[in-house]
């Protein structure tokens, strides 16, 4: 079946609600209006009845009948419309005022007969009431005329229904038309978008109500949309960026050692400095991919009991070196068990106990801390030393962001995607992380449900 | 020590029996499936490197015909996705370990030479040594040419290592995960600045050194002649 348009559907719906209701108007109306003629022609014959009776009172036969009329035909001729049947109580015809009346029902009581194309209302009654064997008197109105009048008028009604259908049909269609340009406007809109596009948005100040909410969903979903544009859009000149400094060191590199013969030794040191851009490079693309199986959802944590003070301490043992070589203390407060990737957690907490060994100066402080209250885990890794300016703290969690734009290429180590790796395998274990910075003191607090 | 490499990227093969090779296994190369598990069955090899994606038969279903064969050497797999799902379920197979594509050569050459140690049970050896480096497990004491050097648990546990796999380039993921038990990646610098502090009381009042840097490989304990 070929789908109908909106605005066709409601035009059609119009017309046809239009149609029942002066259908409904129209049949009451010629109802109600046969019903008042009958009433009226039923007036008139009953008005007639006591001069008729009275100038045939006491006929009982064909023969007195016949005496009386004269003056019983004088009396008809006042009213040339009404035509009078006379009979015996058995039904033998005895007089018709006019020829070629119709054959009329024996019962007494008022109908409605047809005959040679002349409409009558018959009435029916005994000349003598309450005698059996009176003789019937059956008086004729020739209503012809009556009827074409309701006839017309059932034409006009219908012809008007018709007539108000096919108005409110194209009356609705202009005003379904009208009435769903919003959403016209929105579907032109919506075509509109495209990846060039995204910031395009629907007016919701002019939209009806009804529509208000479909486009501030539609806004949302295209605010999402140009989000994750923009991000991938970054993402991908932050990976080409990041890529090519090492890719152009050995581009350099390579070419510059085969312009002429070298030694073994400089060949090896020519290999092993690409070595060391090539690791950095495939460190970056693991790094990339981990984070790109966080996006998809692909990062699902392993659930096993852990103690997350002992993982801690494993962890404050392994970065021991470092932090001793920088002369920096680290501690761990506190206690807390939970459900999660022993694995990703150490991860997650290496990224930042790393960060925090970077950005601690001299004789500063690491302090791991953790508490469990109501089913939430907060663990925070904070160091001493200078903040983080405030208004760069959203921004610390972003791909390749650099708090420090000094530390960059050529520092072979840190891609600066570490806080971002931390952040998604937080998320992948249902928790949230935040930094703060204030009075001396950076610090990273994770909140995490204990049922991991 | 025979060793069978199945994997159809022509590349990456080559240089991998080369590396194996050179490092003094007897490897052999196929890049089809159907060969593969041809020769995985009837060839007696100590060990297997398989790629997950091949043409002909999957990594898989070699894994599958090896183990339902009653083999039991063990399977090391290399693979592109690092898929957990793909993970566990070579594990299930009954798959040994398993390197995400681009890993590092030296780490591919640790495993392999751990899985092929894992068989046999260790020595019981009370001490190890090298040149004039003697370390005694019994009483955790190392010392260097009679005299005394005091280590931290950590580093007689990194010393260790180093000793039982003297000769072998360690990657530096690897000297975490055994030391450490840190088994994730990771670009911190702490596995460098152990070494250094290690060599700083090992290495650093002799003139015949016994930490080497491999640059971009890791780190080998061996006595250098030059």
């Amino acid at each position: 079946m070929r789908r109908l348009s909106l605005g066709s559907r409601l035009a059609l719906l119009f017309a046809a609600c239009t149609a029942v209701v002066s259908l409904i108007a129209g049949v009451l109306f010629s109802r109600a209006s046969e019903t008042h003629f009958i009433e009226l022609d039923q007036q008139l014959l009953t008005s007639k009845l006591p001069v008729l009776r009275q100038l045939l009172a006491g006929v009982d036969n064909r023969a007195a009948l016949d005496a009386r009329l004269p003056a019983l035909q004088a009396e008809l001729r006042h009213q040339p419309d009404l035509a009078l049947r006379i009979s015996s109580h058995e039904g033998q015809p005895w007089f018709d005022s006019h020829p070629n009346l119709p054959a009329t029902p024996a019962g007494s009581g008022i109908s409605t007969l047809h005959s040679d194309g002349t409409d009558y209302r018959s009435f029916n009654t005994k000349l003598t009431p309450d005698n059996a064997s009176s003789a019937q008197l059956t008086l004729l109105l020739d209503i012809t005329h009556h009827q074409h009048f309701l006839q017309r008028m059932q034409h006009l009604i219908w012809l008007t229904v018709g007539l108000s259908a096919l108005a409110t049909a194209l009356l609705g269609a202009w005003a379904a038309r009208s009435g769903l340009r919003p959403l016209r406007r929105m579907s032109e809109v919506a075509s509109s978008v495209s990846a060039r596009s995204l910031t395009t948005r629907l007016p919701r100040a002019q939209m009806p109500i009804e529509l208000a909410e479909l486009a501030q969903a539609f806004n949302a979903m295209l605010g999402r949309l140009d989000d994750a544009f923009q991000r991938l859009s970054a993402f991908s000149a932050d990976i080409a960026h990041e890529l090519r400094t090492p890719l152009s060191n050995l581009l350099t590199h390579t070419q510059v050692t085969l312009t002429r013969p070298r030694t073994l030794e400089e060949y090896r040191e020519a290999l092993h400095s690409n070595l060391e851009e090539l690791q950095w490079m495939a460190q970056l693309v693991n790094d990339m991919l981990y984070l790109a199986k966080a996006d998809h959802g692909l990062l699902v944590p392993n659930r096993e009991p852990l103690a997350l003070d002992e993982e801690t301490d494993a962890l404050l043992e392994f970065f021991t070196p470092l932090a001793e070589d920088a002369q920096v203390r680290m501690r761990r407060t506190g206690q807390a068990q939970l459900a999660g990737d022993r694995n990703m957690l150490r991860r997650a907490l290496s990224n930042l106990l790393d960060n925090a060994l970077r950005f601690t100066p001299a004789d500063g402080e690491v302090n791991v801390g953790m508490r469990t209250t109501e089913g939430q885990i907060q663990l925070s890794v904070e160091n001493s030393g200078e903040g983080i300016d405030p208004a760069l703290l959203p921004r610390l969690f972003d791909r390749f962001y650099r708090a420090d734009p000094a530390r960059r290429e050529g520092s072979s180590e840190h891609a600066g995607l570490g806080l971002a790796i931390t952040q998604s395998i937080v998320r992948a274990h249902g928790g949230s992380i935040r930094c703060e910075s204030d009075g001396g003191w950076t610090r990273f607090v994770i909140e995490l449900p204990v049922g991991g | 020590m025979k060793l069978l490499i199945v994997e159809d990227q022509p590349k990456t093969g080559h240089y991998l029996r080369q590396g194996l090779s050179e490092a003094g296994f007897n490897a052999e190369l196929v890049a089809d499936g159907t060969t593969g598990q041809h020769l995985a069955l009837t060839g007696d090899y100590a060990l297997l490197i398989l790629d997950v994606m091949l043409p002909g038969r999957d990594g898989w279903q070699i894994l599958q015909a090896v183990r339902s064969a009653g083999l039991e050497m063990p399977v090391l797999f290399l693979t592109a996705r690092d898929a957990v799902h793909d993970r566990v379920h070579g594990l299930e197979l009954g798959a040994d370990d398993y390197l995400v594509k681009p890993f590092a050569f030296s780490e591919l050459l640790a495993r392999v030479r751990g899985l092929l140690r894992r068989g046999s049970s260790p020595p019981q050896e009370s001490a190890l040594s090298l040149g004039d480096l003697r370390l005694d497990l019994i009483r955790r004491r190392a010392e260097r040419n009679g005299q005394r050097i005091d280590l931290t648990a950590k580093e007689f546990a990194l010393l260790e290592l180093l000793l039982r796999r003297q000769g072998e380039v360690l990657p530096k993921s690897l000297i975490a995960s055994q030391v450490w038990d840190m088994n994730f990646d990771s670009d911190t610098n702490v596995i460098e600045v152990a070494i250094r502090r290690l060599r700083l009381k090992l290495d650093d009042n002799h003139d015949n050194k016994l930490i080497h840097t491999v640059r971009g490989m890791g780190y080998v304990l061996e006595e250098r002649c030059d």
